[in-house]
């Protein structure tokens, strides 16, 4: 198969609500990463309302929003549940930030009320005492290098046994107390860590993209990028945050 | 407590001094606190003191620009202001503010205040005094980390502005946020916006805040966007919509210099990006609904250069420098507009550091367009401050190649002895008085 024949399309749910904290970021940063690869990328924007073609998509973004903005989200999401829910299990790439990450669990409680999530992952929300607000790296499997990113959230979630997205060397995580960040079930992967995640976290980025591909066209191998700019600003967050 | 308001005076004139003086400090906070630490009634005492009217400036984008042409407009009545010009805009900035212009009697000779206040710390300034009224320029979204969503901001504002029930509102009726904050807070309003469309902005990626209408939760439709979320809007499901505009600016010219006319009367300034226009005009209408002719406000205008790092010009060797403050998706991307309206080649250096007063969350850097920076006509973009690394990857995505130097000084050093003689300076809020220092520094040197 030749270099160019390849294709990613990125999903980008609901724009026009999940927008805080550079989702944009994370579409630039897969497009551009298979573009410069040779893979042809393209995001299609899909708003509250709009009708939504699972079939057609190789990753889901879903991103953060305030909690007025993800309580008119969650209306949306009951109808587009089963679909969603088969993309996930077959193996469907996505991931899911702040808000969103929220929302692939079973539910989210606040003070006013419960917003009800997708039920994708098993995995529920509740608010808790204060924001966690911080700078944050991770130690991540899937990835050499550590994962770094800023997190602002009120809720704690809390994972049932789930694998974790990371182990916290800096900042609060999940709840503040278990230690971990996140969630990763089959090719979903949820987290508070905005900043946004994938730019200065390449090998997540590559990581989203190479199950992507896998599952559209068999294995691949991606080939290498110059990271350099993304590794200085990983260091100089690392260097700043982690002693020793 | 008229002797420990004295003393109250006495040393915060001496911090200022101090302070200012033998640390080279930008601010006069420490002033403030001193203060009321003495004397906590003082801010109240003063404010009582003012003869007529007392303004505040709120909003997340030109407080500064607009309470400091609002004094000047004042001024130029022949009118004495107090002002918080340097922009400290949280409670010990505004007492400060008030504590400094007095006399060492312990007494304020001033008719009007203006006073810019930071929107979270309306809650803790509003206690003291009631002003009479309040300019409120835009809500976007700024520093999610210190603020808190926008929602957060408006329902504190809403909270301070029904604590003072007579106070006036004077509200660009273009920001959808705003006009509805005004109309629900029961307060009486004044609106002031663009009714004509400048430049058509509707197929622009730019983020736009409240696109959902805050009465009833349907989608806003847009007759026209100015830029960011303010335009001419109108509500899908209620009857929600832009309210009718009071001090309507027509005929705008934006380019070199910027003009407009509101009332009959030709507006006139030497300023470029269209976002002045706003300015100007909540400053305008600000003054004439307190009663003013404002009848040497072009002349104000002519003369207003508040030294503060909002467009300042410096010349250094043969370098023409251009400072400006861009921290926040929207305030930069009319700083990047400001910039293109320039046509001639140019440096760019951009400097965001992440302290607790920018914000310690940096991702609104992936919310602005720098793409369009593109056909700026570029001769070179330097990134620095503590957060260039970021600052690089960002333009990076959109293929910008950019240098990393992370010290400012040499960043502009560099610029002057090999770039194109025509250098714009984008910095965010800490960085904007360390950079200021080094170019007047920089400036000084023969």
């Amino acid at each position: 198969m030749g270099r160019t024949d390849r294709k990613i399309t990125i999903g980008h749910l609901y724009p026009d609500l999940l927008n805080l904290y550079g989702d944009r970021g994370n579409i630039a940063c897969m497009e551009q990463r298979c573009r410069w690869r040779g893979i042809d990328a393209e995001t299609i924007e899909f708003n509250t309302g709009d009708v939504i073609d699972f079939s057609k998509l190789d990753i889901v973004l879903l991103g953060g929003g305030s909690d007025r903005e993800q309580a008119i989200v969650c209306k949306n999401l009951l109808e587009i549940r089963e679909d969603f829910q088969q993309y996930v299990e077959d193996g469907g790439v996505v991931i899911a930030v702040c808000g969103g990450y929220q929302l692939l669990g079973k539910y989210y409680k606040t003070e006013e009320g419960m917003i009800e999530g997708l039920n994708l992952v098993d995995i529920y929300t509740e608010q808790g005492n204060g924001r966690l607000i911080d700078n944050i790296i991770l130690k991540s499997d899937l990835a050499k290098m550590p994962v770094v990113g800023f997190e602002n959230h009120g809720g704690r979630t809390f994972l049932n046994g789930n694998q974790p997205f990371g182990k916290v060397l800096y900042g609060h995580g999940n709840d503040g107390k278990s230690g971990y960040e996140g969630v990763v079930y089959k090719n979903v992967i949820g987290t508070y860590l905005h900043g946004p995640l994938l730019p200065k976290n390449p090998q997540i980025c590559d990581y989203l993209i190479q199950k992507a591909l896998e599952r559209k066209y068999g294995p691949v191998t991606l080939e290498e990028l110059d990271d350099s700019q993304e590794q200085a600003a990983n260091e100089s967050i690392c260097r700043r945050y982690l002693k020793e | 407590m008229r002797l420990r308001r004295m003393l109250a005076v006495w040393a915060a004139k001496l911090t200022e001094k101090i302070s200012v003086h033998i640390f080279h400090r930008q601010g006069v906070t420490w002033a403030g606190k001193i203060a009321l630490q003495i004397c906590p009634s003082i801010l109240k005492e003063l404010a009582g003191q003012v003869k007529k009217d007392i303004y505040i400036v709120c909003g997340t984008n030109g407080k500064t620009t607009t309470n400091n042409m609002l004094c000047a407009a004042l001024q130029k009545e022949g009118y004495r202001v107090v002002c918080n010009h340097t922009g400290s805009n949280m409670l010990n900035g505004v007492v400060a503010a008030f504590v400094l212009s007095a006399g060492i009697g312990g007494n304020l000779k001033a008719d009007y205040a203006c006073i810019e206040v930071d929107e979270a710390s309306t809650r803790r300034v509003f206690p003291h005094f009631k002003p009479d009224y309040m300019v409120l320029t835009n809500l976007f979204r700024d520093q999610l980390d210190r603020y808190g969503e926008i929602d957060i901001t408006m329902n504190i504002l809403k909270e301070v502005m029904q604590s003072a029930p007579k106070m006036k509102v004077i509200v660009n009726g273009d920001d959808a946020l705003s006009a509805y904050l005004a109309m629900e807070s029961g307060n009486e309003f004044i609106t002031y916006g663009i009714s004509e469309k400048v430049i058509d902005d509707k197929d622009s990626r730019e983020i736009r805040e409240g696109r959902f209408c805050k009465q009833c939760g349907e989608p806003l439709m847009y007759h026209f966007y100015h830029y960011s979320q303010l335009g001419d809007y109108e509500c899908t499901g209620c009857d929600f919509k832009r309210p009718k505009i009071q001090y309507d600016a027509s005929e705008i010219e934006v380019g070199d210099h910027l003009s407009f006319t509101v009332e009959g009367r030709r507006i006139r300034a030497n300023y470029r990006g269209f976002y002045n226009v706003y300015n100007i005009l909540a400053a305008y209408a600000a003054a004439r609904t307190g009663g003013l002719e404002l009848t040497g406000f072009n002349e104000m205008l002519a003369a207003f250069n508040p030294e503060n790092g909002r467009m300042e010009q410096f010349q250094i060797q043969d370098t023409k420098i251009m400072l400006n403050l861009a921290k926040n998706p929207a305030g930069f991307n009319q700083n990047i507009s400001a910039v293109m309206q320039d046509e001639k080649e140019k440096d760019i250096i951009i400097v965001i550091n992440d302290n607790a007063q920018d914000g310690i969350d940096v991702s609104w850097l992936w919310d602005v367009d720098f793409d369009r920076f593109k056909d700026a006509n570029i001769h070179s973009v330097t990134v620095s401050g503590i957060r260039c690394y970021d600052m690089g990857l960002r333009l990076k995505y959109v293929e910008i190649p950019s240098k990393v130097e992370t010290d400012v000084e040499t960043a502009i050093r560099e610029c002057v002895k090999n770039g194109c003689g025509n250098l714009y300076l984008l910095v965010n809020y800490t960085a904007l008085f360390s950079t200021r220092n080094v170019l007047k520094k920089m400036e000084a040197e023969k």
